[in-house]
């Protein structure tokens, strides 16, 4: 339980907090604008779980210019977390108009009223 | 150097639905005629392309494309492959049939009702999106394709949004569907960094009994069988096929079937090697079971004509998921030549039939809605007194559901009755029961909907577009009617095969 | 040659005939028989026995919930919990999701 090794193990740890927060929110929120929020967060651990899997001790930012050795990260993860960016963007925009359609036509956004569409 | 084009066909069979997609809605600001034919030529090109490359899977075998390089594996770059056996010639034939009936059934159906160039985009959007799923050979491009399938089949589901249940119903779908591709993400990621590589064949070779292998395999098994509308995870199921545009309805049926697709192949191609098959299996079975069950009691209980169709569809999904669930328990057994074999080609024989049949049904009652502007089994009543070719369509889907001899759906049903049953026989009593019962709902759909005094509800039968839509289904289902040790010999048969042995290096 | 026969179990070309010669055969006895509907008296009245049909067409006519009104009933304790854990609530869609992610989980832990 050495300092370096909760410092190694610190990114996961906050994936895991950020994680678990999102699916808190998520399944207990009432307001479907809260549960649009839970969703960016659970995104954010995602995207912070890809980039920490990318990283070796000693390796430096995988940026050819001005170099300090050649000895880099494989940027392979950094790639996959740009493209899970770009598509939360997406979805998250999708997922806020819905719900400013929804009020315009039930009139409140609580998930205990947006259900007409039930058994 | 000369340009094979056959070897390039899997890529076409992605490209060609996006390019159109984006075509159709540029080119129909000159005049609507040409975003409709533009239409059209982009579903025909697609079909085409799949027939191409299914043509060249049945006589010379499949083989893997790579993109931008001869091999896949190149120093130790690792490129994104598109595995083009008999699997996903089975798949992408499925996904076009249907995709082609629904398309020529919506030329007919937005006459005036909705503006259609966006939906023709939206159409395309998930064809290529669906396509990209069940084609590829990467894990990180089957999350990327995965989403872009949930985005565009969401916003086809809203798409008439001066109803509020439409968008509700999408906002359900889209929620799953995006905490569902977020927990994939996650065990993409578990996977990339226990090996290094995303590859289906590499990570074949590499994956075994640890820890994290399990929780990535438990993990996509739930989410993707989630996608496939399976229980108890099924809730947004009816919302979405209740709610969504007219002949967009059997499309979001065929998300779920290429979802249902994708799940086989990361079982048997990705964890069918290193995982004890025998367990997942079981977990399948289970799964499948409950669906059945499930969703035929609680399409007994419906009054919406296409919520219970939905309900209806859920439990056809419990099928097809028990019977590969029971392949895949004996997989690497001495009992797979005797009846898991049967089972994996009762239960691929039913995806193909019901991707079919599920559409004719869903086709049909979306044209009893959009004439008599009424959705609920209470109000309707003598249709078949002026509708007379809807009436005789919806026979035969509902006599194919059903599982009634001669039609197809008898004998995929037959195929996994008698497979399952020694796997174990209380699993044949239960699809028995369940055959019963959906052939009660169908007889009370068909009795009150079309049978009986004629109440003035229609004046007349439908456009000829709409028909010729449902007719092109009810030809293939009268064609896997009439020659089905054909279909299995040729279609299923092959991608059999193609799953057991693993994937293609 | 076109494989007729599915896995040597089951033809369905075979079935067709049968049921064909047998529908040739109830048609035959059909035409031998004493012709009572007759197409522009009765203009697709229904028959209930001889009675004539009331004025409001639609009340013979039986709706969707009331035909498995016995089987539902009967199973009454099966369906009531069925259909209310059907809520339609957005969170309980995704307990479900969670709950058969853990139980999952926890038997492919255990098991394989």
């Amino acid at each position: 339980m050495t300092l370096e090794s909760i410092l190694m193990t610190l990114p996961y740890i906050t994936v895991v907090v950020l994680f678990s927060l999102g699916l808190f929110t998520v399944l207990f929120k009432k307001n479907l604008i809260k549960i649009i929020m839970g969703i960016a967060l659970m995104q954010n651990g995602a995207n912070l779980f890809l980039v920490s899997l990318a990283y070796r001790r000693g390796d430096y930012a995988p940026i050819f210019t001005s170099a300090e050795s050649t000895d880099m990260v494989m940027p392979t993860a950094h790639a996959l977390t740009l493209t899970s960016i770009v598509i939360g963007v997406a979805t998250t925009a999708l997922l806020l108009s819905f719900v400013i359609m929804i009020k315009k036509h039930y009139g409140s956004i609580n998930t205990d009223d947006v259900r007409r569409c039930k058994e | 150097m000369s340009f094979d084009i056959m070897l390039h066909t899997p890529t076409f069979a992605l490209a060609v639905p996006l390019l159109f997609a984006f075509l159709t809605i540029l080119l129909s600001k000159f005049s609507k005629k040409v975003g409709d034919v533009t239409f059209l030529l982009g579903l025909l090109l697609t079909g085409y392309f799949v027939f191409l490359m299914s043509y060249r899977i049945f006589t010379d075998g499949g083989w893997v494309y790579t993109f931008g390089a001869e091999e896949p594996i190149t120093l130790n770059f690792f490129r994104i492959t598109f595995i083009a056996d008999g699997f996903a010639a089975l798949a992408t034939i499925t996904i076009a049939i249907t995709a082609i009936a629904a398309g020529i059934y919506s030329f007919g159906y937005l006459q005036k009702k909705m503006p259609s160039d966006k939906f023709y985009t939206l159409f395309l959007l998930t064809l290529g999106g669906v396509n990209g799923m069940v084609l590829t050979g990467d894990l990180f491009n089957l999350f990327v394709w995965f989403e872009v399938t949930s985005v565009a089949s969401c916003a086809l589901i809203a798409y008439e949004n001066h109803r509020g249940r439409s968008v509700e119903a999408a906002l359900k779908y889209m929620v799953l569907s995006v905490v569902g591709g977020l927990i994939v993400l996650f065990s993409i990621g578990l996977l990339y960094g226990q090996y290094g590589v995303l590859n289906y064949a590499l990570l074949s070779g590499n994956i075994s009994r640890i820890f994290l292998d399990k929780l990535a395999l438990g993990l996509l098994l739930v989410i993707f069988a989630m996608k496939a509308s399976s229980v108890p995870m099924h809730m947004w199921a009816p919302d979405a096929y209740g709610e969504a545009p007219g002949p967009a309805t059997p499309f979001i049926a065929i998300t779920s079937l290429g979802s249902l697709f994708v799940l086989f192949r990361l079982l048997f191609g990705v964890f069918g090697v290193g995982m004890d098959t025998a367990a997942v299996g079981a977990v399948l079975v289970i799964l499948g079971v409950l669906s059945m069950f499930v969703g035929v009691t609680m399409a007994l209980v419906q009054d919406d004509l296409k919520r219970l169709i939905a309900y209806l569809s859920v439990s056809q999904v419990g099928y097809m998921t028990m019977a590969v669930g029971v392949g895949l328990a004996t997989l690497n057994t001495v009992e797979y030549q005797n009846f898991g074999e049967l089972a994996m080609k009762g239960g691929f024989f039913h995806m193909i039939n019901d991707g079919v049949y599920k559409a004719l049904l869903f086709l049909s009652a979306v044209t009893v809605v959009h004439k008599t502007d009424l959705r609920s089994l209470n109000d309707l009543g003598g249709l078949a007194h002026k509708m007379p070719y809807t009436t005789v369509f919806f026979l035969v889907g509902a006599v194919s559901i059903a599982g009634i001899p001669p039609m197809s759906g008898f004998s995929s049903k037959l195929l996994i009755y008698r497979s399952v049953y020694l796997y174990n026989p209380i699993l044949a009593v239960i699809a028995l029961v369940v055959s019963i019962i959906t052939f009660a709902i169908m007889g009370k759909v068909f009795f009150n909907a079309f049978l009986g005094p004629d109440q003035g509800l229609t004046d007349g039968e439908v456009s000829k577009l709409m028909l010729s839509g449902m007719a092109i289904l009810t030809a293939m289902v009268i064609v896997f009617t009439l020659f089905p040790g054909l279909v299995v010999s040729e279609l299923v048969t092959p991608a059999i095969e193609a799953l057991s042995e693993g994937v293609i290096p | 040659m076109i494989e007729l026969v599915l896995e040597d179990i089951w033809s369905p070309i075979v079935f067709i005939l049968v049921i064909l010669l047998t529908t040739l055969v109830a048609y035959l006895l059909y035409k031998m028989g004493n012709p009572v509907y007759n197409r522009t008296k009765h203009k697709g009245e229904p028959f209930i026995s001889g009675n004539r049909p009331p004025k409001d067409i639609r009340k013979i006519h039986v709706a969707g919930d009331n035909l498995f009104w016995g089987f539902t009933d009967a199973l009454k304790n099966y369906f009531e919990p069925l259909v209310k854990s059907h809520t339609g609530k957005l969170n309980d869609y995704l307990y479900w999701v969670v709950i058969t992610l853990a139980v999952v989980l926890v038997y492919i832990y255990m098991a394989v």
